[in-house]
């Protein structure tokens, strides 16, 4: 898709690229992770163009605040995800945004931003969506609002009319189901 | 063991990985991972699965978006170089507020504004008022010739009427000679103040050349006494006060070589006249 070569570093050499806040480390950065991050952001602010300024925000935030990032807390993707989706839903539940956009039907979103858009498919996830598709609709509806919707499990629980223990159980049982296939 | 196996069960290390934990269960998941390599263990895995299902669901943002988001961070970056210290400090210190510095920016700029503006109307105020200045004195300075010329005329003709007025002055009218027949000067004289005057107004002389003027002279029994000399021109229109004399008979004017002659020369008689 892209023209121009995609810069890839390791994980541990672009943590250390950006401790030393070197150029490259900001370009490895945006081409390593600005598809999956817009993938998260896109499905929770449903407007392209609102994503593409809280993906830029995302990429900002991490840049700034990236000396509070340490690899004991876990893995660079883990942290910067849920900075994406803070930022995401800080921007749904922002004024001006409520002002612009309509409510929509929430089952409808994952389903169609992905008619909308080409995704991506990366060679060592090929059939993976296949192996997706076997997650129990009520698993991947949780994962879903809790990964994609930038819901809590609590705010999900009340959406699905489901109890909060039911919630954990499922949200683990969908995770370890994705694990499986990824393994 | 059995209690690490339920932690890990409960779903609490999902909800960590999802960003969905309050701080204390945050600290407390980071701490089990940090005591127990099974919790670690666990929670990569999940971290991977999650990183996979997200790269499963990328969506490729525009092109230009890359560009967008790469020089904000650059410029980001030559911030944080140049002013880390002073970013820092604005971090710490809650009651810097950018908004205000940026509001007095732009006061400035517009009181600088209007500043300059008086500046360049004030100019141009002062230029105008200046040449208006220019124009009064011109005027004031005009004026002031004319008034001493009005002056110098009234006191001139002050002096020329106290003449007429004076009752000791004696006018006589010296006649034209056939040489000049149409030439008549008055003469006041005044025997008492021993005074001469002629009046050049209507005396009608032929204008003298540069090398002759005419010479006045009294007759004091037959002998002439040289009373001066003067010229004619067209512009000789006042009085002329000549030497003084007591006692007369006759006024004669003849023409003589320049600066007068000791004794007249009779052909060259122009007026004469007798009491």
């Amino acid at each position: 898709m892209s023209k121009k070569r995609k810069i890839s570093l390791s994980e541990e050499e672009l943590v250390l690229a950006l401790q030393q806040r070197e150029k490259i480390a900001a370009e490895a950065l945006y081409d390593m992770y600005s598809a999956s991050l817009f993938g998260v952001i896109v499905r929770i602010v449903n407007d392209e163009a609102i994503a593409e300024d809280v993906l830029q925000d995302t990429f900002i935030k991490i840049w700034n605040s990236f000396s509070s990032y340490s690899t004991e807390k876990g893995r660079l993707f883990t942290w910067m995800v849920n900075i994406a989706r803070n930022l995401a839903i800080d921007k749904v539940r922002s004024k001006d945004f409520k002002n612009q956009t309509k409510n929509q039907e929430l089952e409808n979103n994952v389903t169609f931003i992905d008619e909308q858009r080409n995704t991506v498919y990366k060679p060592e996830l090929l059939g993976v969506k296949d192996l997706v598709e076997q997650l129990k609709p009520e698993q991947k509806s949780i994962l879903d609002l809790v990964y994609f919707k930038g819901y809590t499990h609590v705010e999900a629980a009340d959406e699905l009319g489901v109890p909060l223990g039911t919630i954990k159980t499922r949200l683990r049982a969908a995770i370890i189901q994705l694990r499986k296939y990824f393994n | 063991m059995e209690d690490i196996k339920a932690y890990i069960e409960s779903g609490i290390l999902e909800l960590y990985v999802l960003g969905d934990v309050t701080p204390q269960e945050r600290a407390q998941v980071e701490d089990m991972a940090h005591k127990h390599p099974a919790v670690k263990a666990e929670l990569a895995e999940i971290e991977r699965s999650m990183k996979l299902y997200a790269d499963e669901n990328a969506v490729e943002p525009s092109e230009d978006l890359r560009n967008r988001v790469l020089n904000s961070l650059v410029t980001n970056l030559s911030d944080d170089r140049n002013y880390k210290s002073a970013r820092t400090m604005a971090e710490e210190n809650d009651n810097i507020i950018p908004i205000s510095r940026a509001r007095s920016n732009t006061f400035f700029k517009y009181a600088f504004a209007a500043c300059f503006a008086l500046l360049i109307i004030s100019i141009a105020a002062l230029f105008s008022v200046y040449h208006r200045l220019q124009e009064s004195n011109n005027l004031v300075a005009s004026l002031q010739s004319q008034n001493q010329r009005f002056a110098n005329q009234t006191s001139l003709m002050d002096s020329e009427l106290s003449i007429f007025r004076d009752p000791s002055f004696k006018m006589l009218k010296l006649q034209g000679t056939p040489k000049s027949p149409s030439s008549a000067l008055m003469v006041a004289w005044s025997p008492r103040n021993k005074k001469v005057m002629i009046d050049m107004a209507n005396a009608n002389m032929p204008v003298n050349d540069k090398d002759h003027q005419y010479q006045l002279w009294a007759l004091v029994g037959k002998k002439p006494v040289d009373l001066g000399v003067f010229d004619a021109d067209t512009t000789s229109k006042g009085m002329k006060e000549m030497k003084s004399i007591a006692s007369a008979d006759a006024f004669a004017v003849t023409l003589e070589p320049r600066g007068g002659s000791p004794t007249p020369t009779m052909d060259q008689m122009m007026v004469i006249g007798k009491f």
